[in-house]
């Protein structure tokens, strides 16, 4: 008995990952065409190529336009500050509208296969509409497949799925975006010819892994003195990520003048390892995070800029894309879509909603938000 | 070194457990002066203060698993209940209680919840890893149920008792886990309960005839590995400024890894939180390590699992030659 114990034991340890060949991008980054944004500030992307719709159909829908509908939310996890905020704008979309009960439910940890479990019971159960943030683009699409096939409307938001499993995306902003943003905080706040370091979650990540490759390719093109010192994870561990931000700072001393944080649980974790170091103002901590978390160190300016989209505001908008869908305002080959307080919100890449440009929390208006 | 399990050699059998400590102490020297000459950096004083600042929680708990393994049982729910302690003491800080009572709370919580298993194991007669596995559910399912997964800000200063340094220098963590080794393996090698553990999970037989009462003994076990639960729940939880109301991942496998690889036996009766605390130490510093040698940290893993496997077969191979002997 013990010794089996012992063995069961060994099996789970043993689950090393194989590292992935580096290739000349930064670590972390994946290998997928890159398409950074001009250099100069305020310039817009140029116009993507306009696209025909490319999303699924669910298959004899009941006709609920204008009556209450029930929705489901499954993101990624729950029990994170960030898909907390999401929620939280699809209780107020809710509200707003009036006819639309929406709830969410997910796994703890972000793993696909429960996710599936989830999505799979509450297309058992009856709901006329999910949200969801997927934990795989391709993984999830089955069972996503599986709900329009039974009539339920499936709209996703934060992390895609293959786009004919789902009918519209909100996509949060362009990965190009975000990466512009993050770039050039640390070139301002750090130095244009100076080193940095990146805490992710791991490698294979998508979305960490879509941002840093389009970072890479930003500085590149615009910011080509930085020098990259290397990427670390951390997968989604508060104190492993404090860990692995204070082993960069004492391997790399005076050469590190900045610290990425890819995720919302490396950023702030990055900035406690920067306040113990006693280094405020002189490695910046530039990364993606919610507002509550990093509030003690922007109030002490020990952090300038978060950059994020409002995931609030995130919520929100699918919400109302549901909604949409569902009363027939949002038809394939619609260009925008009316989002309530958010105003007319445009469709991109055939079946995408673009929420906008990427949100920079800093001391002047990080009070205003609590999530 | 310590009270052997009945039929062994006690001589021998120190000479060996002496030496898994000796070796472990070795490592962690020997690994040090290997890295710091790759990279002089990892040598720095700051460093190496960092790797025990940063995971004398690990450290802390793995004392309290060491006295389960040796009492011949296992505990897997321990990672999720730090979660939920850490939880408790956070939200009692922010909601206004005095940061005595908050810190106090994680503690008798600890020590309630691992009670209440240790008297189901002990009385009932239900097998550990099927007690502590139903507890793992319960903990991780309720912490989530009860807090949204909400995280815990605006955590008021004085409740970070890992910023706290003694004499000014001395950081508290680093001398939790140091104070709490040594009077540990003291207790467990000097005091009548604390050898009764050995007895329990050496051979439950002779312990009972020796008038040692297994329940009883197993119950003060679990209750003692509550209590070091709650006091690596508050270094968890003060370290940072943000409590994720979340388990943290693989938090158990860490602590079991540090006890297994510090000699403490898997089949129970062997083993001391000395060799514990410097497997802590150890796998600390290899994570580390890896990032000053510019080596995936994937690997960190793996390292783990092979620092097991060794571990675990040279304590067959031992016990088989003992018995041979």
């Amino acid at each position: 008995m013990k010794l089996g114990l012992a063995a069961a034991f060994l099996g789970a340890t043993l689950l090393a990952g194989a590292a992935s060949a580096a290739d000349k991008r930064w670590d972390g980054a994946d290998d997928l065409p890159v398409n950074p944004l001009a250099c100069s500030a305020g310039e817009a992307s140029a116009a993507p190529a306009a696209k025909p719709y490319d999303g699924g159909k669910p298959t004899n829908a009941a006709d609920k336009a204008g009556k209450p509908i029930t929705l489901v939310d499954v993101p990624k996890l729950i029990g994170i500050g960030y898909f907390n905020a999401t929620s939280k704008g699809m209780q107020d979309a809710a509200k707003a509208l009036g006819n639309v009960t929406v709830k969410t439910d997910g796994p703890t940890e972000a793993k696909i296969d429960e996710q599936i479990k989830f999505i799979d019971n509450y297309i058992t159960s009856g709901v006329d509409g999910i949200l969801f943030a997927a934990n795989d683009p391709v993984a999830i699409a089955p069972v996503l497949k599986k709900a329009l096939s039974k009539g339920i409307h499936v709209v996703g938001y934060d992390a895609n799925s293959t786009p004919d499993a789902r009918e519209w995306f909100v996509n949060q902003a362009e990965f190009n975006g975000i990466a512009k943003s993050m770039v050039d905080s640390m070139a301002k706040e750090a130095g244009e010819d100076k080193g940095f370091a990146i805490v992710t979650s791991t490698f294979t990540t998508p979305n960490q892994a879509r941002w840093i490759a389009e970072m890479w390719a930003y500085a590149q093109k615009c910011h080509p003195k930085l020098k990259w010192l290397e990427t670390v994870e951390a997968q989604e561990d508060n104190n492993l990520s404090f860990n692995q931000a204070t082993t960069l700072i004492n391997k790399h001393g005076d050469k590190l003048a900045g610290l990425f944080g890819m995720t919302s649980v490396a950023t702030p974790a990055s900035a406690e390892a920067v306040t113990k170091a006693k280094l405020c103002g002189k490695v910046a901590v530039v990364g993606l995070a919610t507002p509550n978390a990093m509030k003690p160190y922007v109030n002490a300016d020990c952090v300038k800029s978060v950059v994020l989209w409002n995931p609030v505001d995130l919520g929100y908008a699918a919400t109302y894309v549901m909604r949409a869908v569902v009363d027939g305002s949002l038809k394939p080959g619609a260009t925008s879509v009316d989002a309530g307080k958010l105003g007319k919100l445009n469709v991109v890449n055939g079946s995408e909603i673009l929420l906008g440009s990427p949100f920079i929390f800093t001391k002047q208006n990080i009070k205003d938000f609590d999530f | 070194m310590t009270l052997a399990g009945a039929g062994a050699d006690p001589r021998r059998r120190l000479k060996v457990l002496a030496s898994q400590e000796a070796l472990l102490a070795i490592a962690v020297i020997g690994l040090a002066i290997a890295v710091g000459l790759y990279n002089p950096r990892f040598l720095a004083a700051r460093n190496l203060s960092d790797v025990l600042l940063g995971n004398a929680y690990i450290a802390v708990a793995a004392v309290g698993m060491s006295m389960v393994i040796v009492s011949g049982n296992i505990d897997i729910s321990v990672g999720a209940l730090i979660g939920v302690l850490a939880t408790i003491s956070g939200t009692l800080a922010v909601n206004g209680a005095p940061i005595l009572v908050a810190w106090l709370a994680a503690l008798v919580a600890g020590v309630a919840v691992m009670a209440l298993q240790g008297v189901i194991i002990a009385y009932l007669r239900i097998p550990a890893i099927v007690v502590t596995l139903g507890m793992l559910s319960i903990l991780k399912g309720g912490l989530i149920s009860v807090t949204g997964g909400k995280w815990i800000t605006d955590l008021p200063d004085s409740f970070h008792l890992a910023d706290i340094e003694l004499f000014g220098m001395l950081p508290f963590p680093v001398v939790l886990m140091i104070l709490v080794t040594i009077l540990a393996a003291l207790w467990m090698r000097y005091s009548a309960s604390g050898r009764a553990i050995y007895a329990v999970g050496g051979n439950a037989e002779a312990a009972r005839l020796c008038g040692i009462s297994q329940p009883r003994t197993i119950v003060m076990v679990f209750a003692l590995h509550g209590l070091f639960a709650g006091a690596a729940a508050l270094l968890y939880a003060t370290q940072l400024r943000v409590i994720q109301s979340t388990v943290p991942p693989n938090l158990e496998l860490t602590i079991i890894t540090a006890s297994v690889v510090g000699g403490v036996s898997i089949l129970g009766g062997v083993g001391t939180v000395v060799g514990s605390t410097l497997a802590a130490v150890l796998i600390a510093e290899i994570a580390s390590a890896l990032v000053f040698i510019d080596v995936s940290p994937y690997w960190i893993r793996a390292v783990q699992g092979a620092l097991i496997l060794v571990t675990v077969i040279a304590d067959i191979l031992r016990r088989r030659r003992m018995a041979g002997a």
